[in-house]
This record gives structure tokens, C-alpha cells and sequence, in this order.
């Protein structure tokens, strides 16, 4: 019985896991019992040829041109930060709410609606409260949420009486919540990658959009993203998403070597590089390996690409 | 630019959140060679990470540099590809960058790190096994199949063939005994096995508890040894 348990942790034991009043124990065991013996020595074994595959150290080569390319990458990211940090230094919390330009106009515009308005309040007359400056969305005269308000559209008085009316625009955030197969979140997804202006939205909208199910609509947006974004990072991203449409879809092919040929970051070309590797028969990619190997500005993509067309078969 | 704004409340990253998994602990840094270098890097790591925080690009630069190394030893090792290895390493440290004001020293900056470069591990070797029937293989001289793409890291191998063949046919029996194992078995069995790590440090980077990691490692050793015993 003392056996089975020993067994369960002697693996524990090769590995230096167990307990020490554990260990105790299992030593003792072992030194009386052949058969848990014989099993710690097959763990033994087994733990080195495992080790027989060993840890290579990366070479230094790697690393450094992994953090060449990790500089770049922070390099373009950085870009928005500076702006943000020059334009709007003592508010850093704006940052992290995704600051809009909209809240700024609303809290400016807001002084003068709420000034416009108490204007109109005051001159219409010391009626009670009720009668005067109604609303057209709300029944009382509850306030209406100062941040939200956008705009005053316009504010016209009734000739003779008391009433005001008002129009003012607001800023609704609204939430949606649902899987990645639902049509509304995808819809909202497929506006975030291209429209939204800051490159942390973009690039968690189309890491969402990878992940969603295959759909024409979702390929087109990713090669959009991988064609017009402006941070390499997004970029990168689409491409990654795209990767397993390159083998069979002609469209993802051709906007992938297209990035190969035009993008202006190197990590992206590098990416994109890889990516073609395994279709090198293709005339296609062998015609744009060709002049990646000649003219591109990279040198380490340059070396890459006549390597993999040396390794090409011969073809007409 | 349009009055509405609307915004999609999706899960994106629990990365802050998961920290608090480890709260526990006391982590300790087992890899880094001489735990005096290692101290040291933890109290310089506080006001780099505060610095970097800020906005300071050379900070997190530097920060960089202390864990750098290991990821990229990790990476490489895990998935046989010096450009995968790459990729990880990229994804790691960007992500690290653009969620670095979501830390908030709940855990050390190696556990946190570690997490972020675990997770990306698990994506991988779950595309992995997605993909294994589009990857283009080849078939070399001992009948063992390998992934043409990643012949490429092996161009630099090195003037003794016949010791690399030989080094290339026993980890071809490992690599395919290892490929038999789930993701998170082969990620428990990497850090534990090659990487030295305790199993309650693995257990915070899966974000699971040190009893499950055992457990893991139990189920993967078993895996592998009868893959190992059958091919002999």
C-alpha cells in the first residue's frame, strides 16, 4: 500500500517538488524496498533523456535583431502617446478613459448652454419653476447630466409666454455585450478597426476580429487594416488574422504580398515574408521575392528573400 | 467626428485582474543565474517600472533587458522556430507595454511578465495543433517528418552532421512525444522540466493553483513516457 504511494511522488522527488516530511518518508521507503527502487531509477532515466533535448541559448544574433524590432515597434507606438502627453500633460487618468474630443466640446459648450439657459430662466419671468424652460425630452424639469450634453442645437421662446424650447444634442455611451458570433458586436468591431482614432481600440478590435468566425466581411476588413492602418502594430495584427486565409483565398494572398512590397515598417515585411515562405512555388511570390532580394531597404529581409529562392525549385 | 460614441464592453486581456491569483506567494526568480543579481533587479525593476509608467520609453527599455533574454531562451525552445520565437517575443513585450498601467504590483514583474508570455505560448501551441495538417512537411533522410519552415532556424547548425543528425533523430522522438501533450500539459512540462521553475511559480503563471499544476505535470510525464516507450 505504502508503494502506490510512494510511486505517485516519485516524480515529485526526482523533480525536487515534495515536501520535506514527505521526502523523509520516501527515502526511507526506498532504502527497503527494491521494487520503488527500481521505479525511482526508470524516473531517473526518463528525466534524463528528456534533458537530452536541451535549452539552446538564443543566439545573439536573435536577440538583437528581436530587440531592433521590438525598438521600432515601440518607436510607432510611442508617436500618439507624445501628442497626448504635449497636449494633455496633467490629466494622464484621460488617457486610461480613452479620452474623446467630443467630452472636451461638451464641457466648453456646456458653459455656454448652461449660461444661455439660466439667461432665458431668469428673463422669462419669477414664475415657479415648473412652468418655465420645458424641455422636449423630459417631462419634469429634472436637470439634465452636464457631461453629456454635446451641444445646444437651439433655443427659441414662445412669442408671449413663458415656455422655452430647447434642443441640445448629447453624447449617449452605450454598451453592447455578446459573443463574437453576434452580428451586432461584429458590426461594431468592423467599425472600431477602421474608424476609431486610437490604435489601442483599433489594435483590440481586430485581435476580436481574428478571433470571430470566417467571414467575407471580416477578411475584407483585416486586409483594410493591413493596407490603410497607420500603426505597424494593427498592421501586424490584420496579418496575423489573415494567416490562415493566405493558402486559399487569392485576395488575402495578393494584399499580403502587397504589404510585402509596400509597408513601411520592416517587421511587417518581415511577417508578411513568412508568411508567403510556404507557398514559394507560386509564380506570384517567387516574382516578388525576386525584387524583395534586390531592392528592399532591409537588409536582414533582403537576405531572407534569396534564401528562400535558393532553396525554390527550378521553375519555368 | 461623430456626437455618439459607442463602446463594445468585450473582454479584452484580464491581465490586471489575474495577479491577484498570486497574491499569496512571495514569488520567488529561480531562473536568473545568482539570486543576488536577481534581488538586485527586483528593487531596481520597482522605480524602472514606475518610470516607464510615465510614458518613459528608455525605462521600459531597460526593464526589457532584465527578462529579455529568458523569454526569448523560453520561446525558442518551445516552439523549435527562431521566427515564432521572435513573434512571441514581439507580442510579449508590446503587450507588456501598451497594458504596463494596468500593473499595479499586485505580483512581481517577472510572474506578470511570465504570464503575458505564457498565454502567448498556449495561443501558439493551440494553432499548432490546428494547423498540422496545412503546415508543408518534409520528410528527411531517418523517415522523420519536420516542418519545412523550420529548417531555416537550423541553416546556422553548425560543421559535425553527423552529431547534429544524431541530436535531430533523439529530439525528433522527443519533439514528437511532446507534441502528444495538451498545450497546458506541454506548457507545465516546459517550465518545470526545461526552464527549472517551482511548480507553485508555474501554478501562478496559468493562473491555476500549484496542486493542479502538480497534477498537470503528473498526467504530461505519464503522456510522455509511454510516447517514449512506444517508439522504441
Amino acid at each position: 500500500m505504502k508503494c502506490d504511494w510512494v510511486q505517485q511522488n516519485i516524480l515529485f522527488y526526482v523533480y525536487n517538488e515534495i515536501e520535506d516530511d514527505a521526502r523523509y518518508e520516501v527515502e526511507q521507503h526506498l532504502a527497503r524496498c527494491p521494487q520503488c527502487a527500481n521505479e525511482l531509477k526508470a524516473a531517473r532515466k526518463f528525466h534524463a533523456t528528456l534533458s537530452q533535448h536541451p535549452v539552446a541559448e538564443p543566439t545573439p544574433n536573435l536577440l538583437a535583431s528581436s530587440r531592433m524590432l521590438l525598438q521600432e515597434a515601440l518607436e510607432s507606438t510611442q508617436q500618439g502617446g507624445i501628442l497626448q502627453r504635449l497636449v494633455f500633460e496633467p490629466a494622464n487618468w484621460l488617457r486610461q478613459i480613452r479620452f474623446s474630443p467630443a467630452l472636451a466640446s461638451a464641457i466648453f459648450i456646456l458653459g455656454f448652454g448652461g449660461g444661455i439657459g439660466a439667461t432665458y430662466n431668469y428673463m422669462a419671468g419669477r414664475q415657479p419653476v415648473e412652468n418655465v424652460a420645458s424641455l422636449p425630452n423630459s417631462s419634469s424639469s429634472t436637470p439634465v447630466e452636464a457631461s453629456a450634453i454635446t451641444g445646444i442645437r437651439s433655443v427659441t421662446q414662445e412669442p408671449g409666454s413663458n415656455q422655452v424650447s430647447i434642443k441640445y444634442d448629447t453624447i449617449s455611451t452605450q454598451e453592447a455585450q455578446g459573443s463574437l458570433n453576434d452580428q451586432r458586436i461584429q458590426q461594431l468591431l468592423l467599425f472600431a478597426a477602421r474608424n476609431n482614432y486610437n490604435s489601442g481600440v483599433r489594435m483590440d478590435s481586430v485581435d476580436l476580429l481574428t478571433q470571430a468566425p470566417d467571414d467575407n466581411r471580416v477578411r475584407e476588413a483585416l486586409i483594410y487594416s493591413l493596407q490603410n492602418d497607420t500603426n505597424p502594430g494593427v498592421r501586424l495584427k490584420a496579418l496575423d488574422g489573415l494567416s490562415s486565409f493566405v493558402r486559399q483565398d487569392p485576395t488575402v494572398r495578393d494584399a499580403v504580398l502587397r504589404a510585402l512590397i509596400n509597408d513601411a515598417h520592416a517587421g511587417v515585411r518581415l511577417q508578411a515574408l513568412r508568411m508567403v515562405e510556404p507557398m514559394k512555388a507560386d509564380s506570384n511570390v517567387r516574382s516578388v521575392l525576386l525584387r524583395l532580394s534586390q531592392t528592399d531597404q532591409n537588409a536582414s529581409i533582403r537576405s531572407q528573400a534569396q534564401t528562400m529562392l535558393a532553396q525554390m525549385p527550378e521553375m519555368d | 467626428m461623430p456626437a455618439d460614441s459607442l463602446v463594445a464592453a468585450i473582454p479584452v486581456g484580464e491581465i490586471s485582474r489575474s495577479c491577484r491569483a498570486g497574491q499569496a506567494s512571495g514569488t520567488q526568480n529561480p531562473t536568473v543565474r545568482g539570486s543576488l543579481a536577481a534581488q538586485g533587479n527586483r528593487i531596481d525593476d520597482t522605480s524602472l517600472i514606475r518610470e516607464a509608467q510615465r510614458g518613459n520609453r528608455a525605462a521600459f527599455e531597460v526593464l526589457v533587458r532584465h527578462y529579455d533574454q529568458s523569454v526569448l531562451r523560453l520561446a525558442l525552445h518551445l516552439t523549435g522556430s527562431e521566427s515564432d520565437a521572435q513573434d512571441i517575443y514581439q507580442d510579449a513585450f508590446l503587450k507588456a507595454y501598451k497594458n504596463l498601467g494596468s500593473f499595479r504590483f499586485e505580483c512581481s514583474f517577472y510572474t506578470w511578465i511570465y504570464r503575458i508570455v505564457t498565454n502567448l505560448c498556449l495561443d501558439h501551441l493551440r494553432k499548432r495543433n490546428v494547423r498540422k495538417e496545412d503546415s508543408p512537411v518534409s520528410v528527411d533522410q531517418s523517415g522523420e517528418e519536420y516542418s519545412v519552415i523550420d529548417q531555416f532556424a537550423d541553416v546556422r547548425a553548425g560543421a559535425n552532421p553527423e552529431r547534429d543528425l544524431m541530436r535531430r533523430e533523439l529530439g525528433g522522438k522527443i519533439g514528437a512525444a511532446l507534441e502528444k501533450l495538451t498545450p497546458r500539459e506541454r506548457m507545465v512540462f516546459e517550465l518545470k522540466h526545461y526552464h527549472g521553475l517551482r511548480l507553485r511559480t508555474v501554478g501562478e503563471m496559468l493562473n491555476t493553483t500549484e496542486e493542479t499544476a502538480k497534477n498537470t505535470l503528473f498526467r504530461a510525464t505519464q503522456k510522455l513516457r509511454s510516447a517514449l516507450a512506444e517508439m522504441r
